[in-house]
């Protein structure tokens, strides 16, 4: 049979994000995939280079489109450790309030992917409206919806609104109440089992050897969380579960995205049961004038994908000298997708990617 | 922990110099040709993470820097032991000049896409790497825009104040 070079996205129904794909297909079956990123590429760790330390904050967030707090929390712990700066306990626990809500409306987000992706339009309205719901929440205590810029280096911008915990109940409890309609109409559906069952299988050994982490690992039964491993905000004072599945595949995976979503509510409910009073910030020396100390720091959190870290060197001025983000989606995207789309068919790739979980401005950055 | 991994460390390679940063981090450098085989011993130890390679452009001493950071996944019966935690920052210099390196995908397969990405952008050649092609940017660049003496001001005066405004074409 003829062989054929087939081009998957930037602009393709099935590709949620800017990233292209390019097939090399003989029939229905492909013989080699090669991803190509940067569609997105904005050299944002250079201009980091140029720009002080507070400067860089509304240029971090924007690196994630998705999960931009996650972001934000890696940067400020990485100026925090190396300027050497304590967090008040409250602004803690707000921070971790945050970083779960974003990961919530993270997670609808690639509910409504995959599910938009499978055909269940539906399904994937509800994920929508109910991000919208989270967002409502975030527009209200950073003033945007999107780009927060509210984790800071010492603490985060300002306190709750008055109300703003039982705003958070009622969302939560609105979203906690449609779970069995999303059960009902879509995870427990027989047509979700059966395009997704065995779809992008990967076992736990390859997982590892690729460097995966996030969803794709804990499909595959380990319990790799870097909440759990190296706590960071107060995920050592609150209790949760990590999920797990054994089979590793693109059925595991979405179904972990959902269990998730509900270990994040508790951890949000719990948060707010046991938050102290007090300070949410510590002051920062004058921004203008801010110089940190010769160093070097690698940090790390649990973004919605995995193992976010980031690299930073300090020169001793008033700017990072060189800083280099370890983002999830690089190795999902560019090695884990292309080895998991050898010999799979043409239908799958939107699926398979999906799955995975890739978000094309991490990878180029 | 951290000291025992030192003592190994040090133990097994003369060249290497170890600091302990903090408990849960370990810095060592070592020479480049060193590298290969360092990661392989860490990896067999039970650190079998290669999170990150970067690099860092130190321009007055005429130097990069490659920074592999190595941690480790939860071992056999899947529980934390507080092993995890740590994490080793194993750094090398290369020449500016001559900016050669041996790739280390036999040992950590994922490190080829940081490789790929290292090539353009700091214009390092790892010998053995294969898929050293372009992997984010369009152009061609004289200096390899992430090093320092790289200046983005200048580069967007020269490659687009050459571009006329839609008006002026018109005329």
């Amino acid at each position: 049979m003829r062989e054929l070079e087939l081009y998957f996205g930037p602009q393709h129904m099935g590709m949620v994000g800017n990233m292209s794909i390019t097939l090399k297909a003989e029939g229905d079956r492909i013989l080699e995939a090669q991803t190509n990123p940067g569609w997105l590429h904005r050299g944002f760790e250079k201009l980091m280079e140029y720009r002080t330390w507070i400067q860089n904050f509304p240029m971090v967030c924007r690196i994630n489109v998705i999960e931009p707090d996650s972001m934000e929390m890696v940067y400020a712990m990485g100026v925090e450790k190396l300027a050497e700066i304590e967090v008040p306990e409250r602004a803690n626990y707000i921070r971790t309030i945050v970083l779960e809500l974003s990961r919530l409306s993270s997670h609808l987000f690639g509910c409504w992917a995959y599910a938009n992706m499978l055909g269940f339009d539906t399904v994937a309205q509800w994920a929508m409206y109910h991000r919208d719901l989270v967002l409502d929440l975030l527009e209200e205590l950073t003033g945007a919806r999107v780009y927060h810029i509210y984790i800071w280096p010492g603490g985060v911008r300002r306190d709750l609104p008055k109300g703003f915990k039982n705003k958070v109940l009622e969302t939560l409890h609105t979203i906690g109440s449609s779970v069995p309609d999303y059960d009902a109409t879509f995870f427990n559906n027989r047509l979700f089992y059966e395009r997704a069952k065995g779809i992008g299988k990967i076992t736990r050994e390859e997982a590892k050897e690729l460097g995966a982490t996030g969803q794709i690992l804990r499909a595959t039964g380990m319990k790799f969380d870097i909440r759990k491993v190296e706590p960071y905000a107060v995920y050592d004072k609150v209790d949760f579960e990590i999920p797990t599945r054994q089979d590793g595949d693109a059925y595991s995976r979405v179904w972990l995205i959902r269990d998730e979503m509900i270990q994040s509510v508790h951890i949000v409910m719990q948060c707010l049961e046991k938050m102290p009073q007090g300070e949410v910030y510590n002051r920062i020396p004058n921004p203008f004038k801010w110089k940190i100390a010769k160093g070097e720091a690698y940090v790390r959190v649990e973004s919605s994908r995995g193992e976010l870290g980031l690299y930073m060197v300090s020169n001793g001025e008033d700017k990072p000298y060189r800083v280099h983000f370890r983002t999830p989606s690089y190795p999902h995207g560019l090695i884990i997708l292309e080895k998991l789309l050898e010999n799979a068919s043409i239908a799958d790739v939107g699926n398979t990617m999906i799955s995975l979980y890739v978000i094309a401005p991490e990878i180029d950055r | 922990m951290n000291k025992l991994l030192k003592g190994e460390l040090e133990s097994a390679f003369k060249d290497v110099l170890v600091n302990i940063l903090e408990d849960t981090r370990l810095a060592a450098i070592a020479p480049k040709d060193a590298v290969l085989s360092i990661l392989s011993f860490l990896k067999n130890k039970g650190y079998d993470h290669l999170a990150l390679i970067s690099c860092v452009d130190w321009i007055e001493e005429g130097e990069l820097e490659l920074v592999y950071v190595v941690s480790s996944y939860l071992q056999k019966n899947n529980e934390c032991t507080g092993n995890e935690k740590l994490h080793i920052i194993l750094k090398t210099r290369i020449p500016r000049e001559k900016p050669e390196s041996k790739t280390v995908i036999s040992v950590f397969e994922n490190a080829e896409p940081y490789e790929r990405e290292l090539h353009e952008l700091f214009g390092i050649n790892f010998e053995g790497n294969e898929k050293l092609t372009p992997l984010f940017l369009e152009r061609d660049y004289k200096i390899p825009p992430f090093r320092k003496d790289f200046d983005t001001r200048e580069y967007v005066k020269e490659t687009f104040d050459k571009i006329p405004f839609v008006e002026e074409e018109k005329e």
